[in-house]
């Protein structure tokens, strides 16, 4: 019976996989980008949103991986193999939504042979090659033995220049100040570290469930210690947020900020405050809820699509209002929905997440803490 | 090495379009892309209303920020200081459009001039297909009217999944002819020229007009210049009242 269930959970993940397979062919190869809902105004949309989304909880994974060795908190180590693992297995959920982005990726080796290096995207670029090198070495050495505070330090070192670059990316253009890079350098890191900690509770906890392996006591401790931090930056989050919305929404009066406050009474906005951020947080405060298995699982999913739609939410202010001969014929805002192979990015990336993580569980022994 | 930029008077255009499509013609811009382009405004509560016309291209930038972006140098300066586009190198993050002030930049979502890849006769029996006459006139390349002097320094037809822009028509230059928007503009209203000679036909109009540049405060120094208004209207002397 198990293995019935294993294998149609493969099944499932295999067809998630295929249907990113066809979308590659269809946008690469076949009719093209029409397929998405992008247009020359909207030129980033769902699938840059899910890549800020997967590449940012990868670099808060590395923030909660190396509690236990840079910071010497040794009762996080139960937890530190899972998470090493799960930074891996999102970042390709990353990358897979980068390469259903990109136009031409069968070209990105000119990154090499023709970089330029006043670009925040080509440090990026290389920076993220260089993390999951990182990640894999760091992940190998765990597997074997203990990874050292120097290799532990580095990792931590470039998940803090991987996230604070993409606040670069973004913040780049003095044309779009809706996009503040002095903010998102702080916001990006702060996010991911969230939604690491959301990812780690309902990925451990799930394992526990799922293979039956009952909470300790030192398991329900360490479990409880993670809700309150979570709980903690999840408040951290609301209040950064809701700065955010009254510089760059209510209060400010420069065009430019109109796609922001366009943005505010939108359904993306509403489901990050409510139901990524207060829901939860409300939640989370109450002891009795906070310490339920249940609680905790319920808090940090709808953090994660709070996360998610937040950062979709994100992309879209800083586009949606056309300006310059683009907003010729336009309404004075866009508006967007995803394509069906705009959200097949999206759970074709969740599916090698998953299918990646599954591996790992299955044959590296995740639960163990490294000796 | 000169330095090109351009001059555009308000007060000599019309508002007629010549510039796009001459550039269609001479780029071979597909659908939906637009090198040379327009800002128009409807001014006023009616019934005192004014309509604007504002010709716009890329600005080739002497401190263009797609150029700073772009990771691999597909978007880059010329010694001339025209912004170039390397199709070959370009992956498409489409980093460039997000970047550029002026909205100039375009992608090409699909393959470009779907219409002349079509198989299918206009009438059954009775005519080609639009791919046929392609074929027999162009070899396939894009439309059957394409130009292929325009393959000189870019292809003849950008691919899908690449941007691309106004180059300043560069491959005239090349040659000592002059932009094609420019030869095209039947009321003279586009002057291009060389800033590093003194007396250049632009650094004269530039000395004697007051020129304005678009959001000149984002300090990406462009190179197309405006003068002049359009404005033949007159009014009363007034004092105005309450
Ligand atoms: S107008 Fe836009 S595309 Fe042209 S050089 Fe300036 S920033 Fe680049
Ligand atoms: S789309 Fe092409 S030209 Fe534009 S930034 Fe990306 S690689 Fe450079």
């Amino acid at each position: 019976m198990k293995a019935i269930k294993i294998q149609l959970w493969y099944g499932l993940l295999l067809l998630g996989i295929l249907l990113g397979l066809i979308t590659a062919y269809r946008v690469l190869i076949g009719t093209g980008f029409v397929l998405y809902a992008k247009t020359d105004i909207l030129v980033w949309t769902m699938p840059i949103a899910a890549y800020v989304f997967f590449s940012l909880t990868s670099s808060g994974l590395a923030f909660v991986s190396s509690i236990p060795v840079v910071f010497g908190i040794k009762r996080y180590q139960p937890i530190e193999k899972r998470t090493a693992f799960l930074e891996i297995a999102v970042l390709f959920a990353a990358f897979t939504c980068l390469l259903l982005h990109l136009g031409s990726p069968q070209k990105v080796y000119y990154y090499l042979f023709s970089p330029n290096l006043a670009s925040p995207l080509w440090w990026l670029g290389m920076l993220y090659g260089l993390y999951l090198i990182v990640l894999l070495l760091s992940f190998r050495k765990m597997h074997k033995a203990q990874v050292s505070k120097g290799l532990g330090v580095f990792t931590l070192i470039v998940a803090i220049a991987t996230s604070t670059a993409l606040g670069w990316l973004f913040g780049l253009p003095d044309a779009r100040p809706v996009f503040s890079a002095n903010f998102l350098a702080m916001y990006f890191p702060l996010t991911g570290f969230g939604s690491a900690l959301a990812a780690v509770l309902l990925f451990s906890l799930a394992y526990h469930h799922f293979a039956k392996v009952p909470l300790s006591g030192g398991d329900r401790n360490l479990y409880e210690d993670l809700g309150k931090l979570f709980g903690f930056v999840m408040a951290l989050t609301l209040v950064f947020f809701l700065w955010r919305t009254i510089v760059g929404g209510t209060s400010a009066t420069a065009v430019e900020f109109g796609g922001f406050r366009h943005m505010l009474s939108s359904g993306w906005y509403h489901l990050a405050l409510w139901v990524g951020l207060v829901i939860p947080i409300l939640m989370i405060t109450m002891p009795a809820v906070r310490n339920a298995t249940w609680g905790k699982i319920t808090a940090a999913a709808l953090f994660l699509v709070g996360m998610f739609a937040g950062r979709l939410e994100m992309v879209l202010s800083g586009l949606v209002m056309p300006t310059g001969p683009k907003a010729e014929g336009q309404p004075p805002f866009v508006s967007y929905w995803p394509t069906i192979w705009e959200v097949l990015v999206f759970v074709s990336a969740l599916a090698v997440l998953l299918f990646v993580y599954t591996l790992g569980e299955r044959n590296l022994k995740l639960s163990e803490a490294p000796e | 090495m000169p330095k090109y930029a351009m001059v555009i008077d308000l007060q000599r255009c019309v508002g007629c379009g010549a510039c796009s499509i001459a550039c269609r013609n001479e780029n071979n811009v597909p659908d939906g892309i637009y090198w040379s382009n327009k800002i128009t405004e409807t001014a006023g509560t009616f019934p005192n209303v004014r309509f604007h016309y504002l010709p716009t291209l890329c600005n080739h930038c002497s401190d263009a920020p797609c150029v700073e972006g772009c990771p691999t140098k597909a978007m880059h300066k010329l010694d001339n200081g025209i912004t170039m586009h390397d199709p070959d190198k370009c992956i498409g993050c489409r980093y460039c459009q997000y970047n550029c002030p002026y909205e100039v930049i375009y992608f090409n979502w699909q393959d470009p001039h779907k219409f002349w890849r079509n198989p299918k006769p206009v009438i059954e029996g009775g005519t080609s297909s639009p791919k046929e006459m392609a074929q027999t006139v162009n070899n396939g390349n894009g439309a059957p009217y394409s130009n292929p002097g325009r393959g000189k320094t870019l292809p003849e037809n950008r691919p899908k999944g690449v941007v691309e822009k106004c180059t300043f028509c560069d491959h005239r230059i090349k040659v000592g002819e002059i932009p094609y928007c420019v030869e095209a503009c039947p009321a003279d209203a586009r002057i291009f020229g060389d800033l590093d000679k003194p007396d250049s036909k632009v650094n004269r109009l530039l000395g004697k007009f007051k020129p304005y540049r678009l959001k000149e405060r984002l300090g990406t120094e462009p190179n197309v210049y405006y003068i002049r208004s359009f404005n033949p209207a007159h009014y009363q002397r007034t004092k105005g009242g309450i």
